[in-house]
């Protein structure tokens, strides 16, 4: 059975790439818009994967990757960041949250930096879930 | 010093003596001689203050010695002692300045009274002498100071930074320094007495002058104004100027005007605004980068999707993959006109158009967006707004930025329970202005982001924002002679209120009023 991916990002230009994508490669693409539709969406779709955009209005996917790495339900869901921000903006970030709401949260293992081409997303992908 | 040194000279001895005894026991020096000769060498050696001297003497007489002596000093006292009758030795020794005449023989009263009437003419003259030595030097004096004072007036208005011009009671021109000169473009020589107020000014400046002038009770010095002078070879000058009407007890006596020439201000000012926005440009470029970055990937993804579609042979993803890069070409396309717009100056094209209708046109273009983001856009236009002479430009752009930024306020709203609501409003403001307001009912702003709104580069909405919107509108309304104002509440909600002047469709255009 094909696995299921959820992509969240508020552009519609990229969640149609990712979709296409995740087509191409015989995934069953799942969208959200947002950090909080993205919630809703795992808890009611259960995906394999989410290719989690990070600067987004409402619930930003540094919070989502946030909630879902300290929820005992979500921990092991794989994440692949896929963000037009840098690695060190985002990590940066989640420092500061880590010394604000104590608690250190795991590395994202996957972090693709906008623009990407097709090919590299999907080697992101298998080599998460196969 | 006090007269008090007596010459006394005859050729008989012994009256001599008797008479040196005499005035020695009064106080007096005395030095004796006893003929003409002697008497002259004794008087070029011992200075006396008063002869006295006997007229008829062998050798030389008592008139040659007086002759002598005035040759010498003047103001040397000489008191003639004659014989009775000798009338006419009298009269040559009054000719020749004898002070006074005693008779023979001697008598002490008639001697000390002479020395007394001496003595008070030398005091008299000595005192008259130190006043008038007194009053030259005074005089110098005061004329030093007065050329000293008027030489530092004269330097003061020479090289005063401020063209100075003063007038006299007739309007002639009787100031008028190198700066004046500078500033009107005639000589000095051709100016100052020759010139009066109607040749230098305009009509309607010598008006308001001549006004002033008149003005009851004496104003005090007139505040600060600016206007542009027309110089005599056609230059426009902006100036500072200031006036102050001369009075002396109540009498008009003229009036002084200052001017400031302010073009090199004008100019550096000028210099300072576009350098300032060319560094904000440069700062924008940074945010720039991440604008363009996400262009590029809606480019790069939308042509995977096309070329997709095309390999599969599916129209539905040729159409959403050929969507995404229009709309991408679009973005490329406004930002262009933004950073343009932004980076030189831009002169509002004024002309007749409705404002109500450039509302319907910017509605119309963000309803299908509003609408798929669940987002309610209404208007309330002012049917009092005919056509008016606007640039259709300025408002179809700025209430576009202001409409588009307004549905990102919605969609960045954490309370999506709200039923998210943009009204474009229209009034018809005092003053020949309109009112152009967008309000929302989104997120609203913190105070730091309403303190940045107008910041280059600042932006809320991370790549997704040029970081231009808002600055390009400013600028827009700014060049249109208007202004913006914001009210915000932190989840709330924002209003933009935008007034712009407008001129009446029809009135004839008037230029401002030149000086």
């Amino acid at each position: 059975m094909s696995k299921k991916v959820l992509v969240v990002d508020d552009d519609p230009d990229v969640r149609s790439f990712v979709v296409t994508v995740l087509e191409e490669n015989l995934y069953i693409p799942l969208v959200a818009r947002d950090g909080v539709e993205g919630l809703e969406m795992i808890e009611k779709a259960s995906p394999d994967l989410v290719i989690l955009d990070v600067l987004m209005p409402r619930g930003s996917g540094i919070r989502l990757y946030r909630h879902l790495k300290t929820d005992p339900v979500f921990k092991n869901l794989p994440v692949i960041m896929f963000t037009g921000i840098a690695l060190r903006s985002f990590l940066k970030s989640q420092k500061a949250l880590d010394e604000f709401k104590g608690g250190k949260i795991p590395m994202p293992e996957i972090y693709l930096e906008k623009p990407v081409e097709p090919e590299e997303l999907v080697r992101a992908i298998q080599k998460k879930i196969g | 010093m006090p007269a008090n040194k007596i010459l006394i000279v005859d050729d008989e001895e012994i009256i001599v003596r008797l008479l040196a005894m005499s005035l020695k026991s009064d106080g007096y020096e005395t030095v004796t001689a006893y003929n003409g000769e002697q008497g002259l060498a004794a008087f070029k050696s011992e200075s006396p203050d008063i002869v006295v001297t006997d007229i008829k003497m062998p050798g030389m007489d008592g008139l040659e010695l007086l002759k002598k002596i005035k040759e010498i000093s003047l103001e040397t006292e000489v008191i003639i002692v004659t014989g009775h009758g000798d009338i006419d030795s009298t009269i040559i020794a009054l000719q020749f300045g004898a002070s006074d005449f005693i008779n023979k023989p001697v008598r002490d009263e008639a001697l000390a009274i002479a020395l007394e009437r001496a003595k008070a003419k030398i005091h008299i003259r000595e005192k008259l002498e130190e006043y008038t030595k007194n009053l030259e030097q005074k005089i110098t004096e005061a004329t030093e100071e007065i050329r000293r004072k008027s030489n530092f007036q004269r330097l003061l208005i020479r090289s005063s930074n401020d063209a100075i011009v003063a007038f006299d009671q007739d309007w002639k021109i009787v100031v008028y320094n190198p700066e004046a000169a500078g500033i009107f473009g005639e000589k000095a020589v051709d100016v100052k007495n020759k010139m009066t107020i109607q040749n230098l000014y305009t009509p309607k400046l010598v008006d308001i002058f001549k006004a002033q002038a008149k003005k009851r009770p004496e104003p005090d010095d007139m505040p600060w104004k600016e206007m542009v002078l027309q110089a005599k070879d056609g230059r426009q000058i902006p100036v500072r100027y200031t006036t102050t009407v001369l009075h002396e007890d109540g009498e008009f006596m003229g009036i002084v005007n200052f001017f400031q020439d302010l073009t090199e201000i004008k100019r550096l000012e000028k210099d300072l605004v576009h350098s300032e926005r060319l560094a904000a440009v440069g700062q924008t470029i940074s945010g720039l980068a991440h604008y363009v970055k996400n262009i590029l990937i809606g480019l790069k993804g939308g042509s995977y999707v096309v070329d997709v579609g095309m390999k599969k042979n599916n129209t539905q993803k040729l159409k959403i993959g050929w969507e995404t890069i229009k709309k991408n070409i679009g973005r490329v396309a406004d930002l262009t006109q933004d950073l343009l717009t932004y980076s030189k100056e831009r002169e509002p094209e004024r002309q007749p158009c409705f404002p109500n209708e450039i509302v319907d046109d910017v509605i119309d273009l963000v309803t299908d967006f509003a609408t798929t983001n669940g987002i309610n856009i209404s208007k309330e236009t002012d049917p009092g707004i005919g056509e008016v002479i606007v640039d259709p430009q300025t408002i179809h752009r700025t209430l576009l930025n202001l409409v588009n930024n307004a549905m990102d306020a919605c969609l960045e709203d954490e309370d999506t329970s709200k039923t998210f609501a943009i009204l474009v409003k229209t009034t018809l403001g005092s003053d020949k202005t309109i009112c152009l307001e967008v309000r929302d009912n989104g997120c609203g702003m913190d105070e730091q982001t309403l303190e940045r709104l107008f910041n280059p580069m600042f932006s809320t909405k991370g790549g997704k924002g040029t970081g231009l919107g808002l600055l390009v509108t400013g600028k827009l309304v700014e060049e249109h002679k208007g202004k913006i104002d914001t009210n915000t509440r932190l989840g709330q909600g924002t209003t933009f209120i935008i007034t712009l002047p407008y001129e009446k469709v029809g009135a004839v255009e008037t230029k401002e009023d030149e000086l």
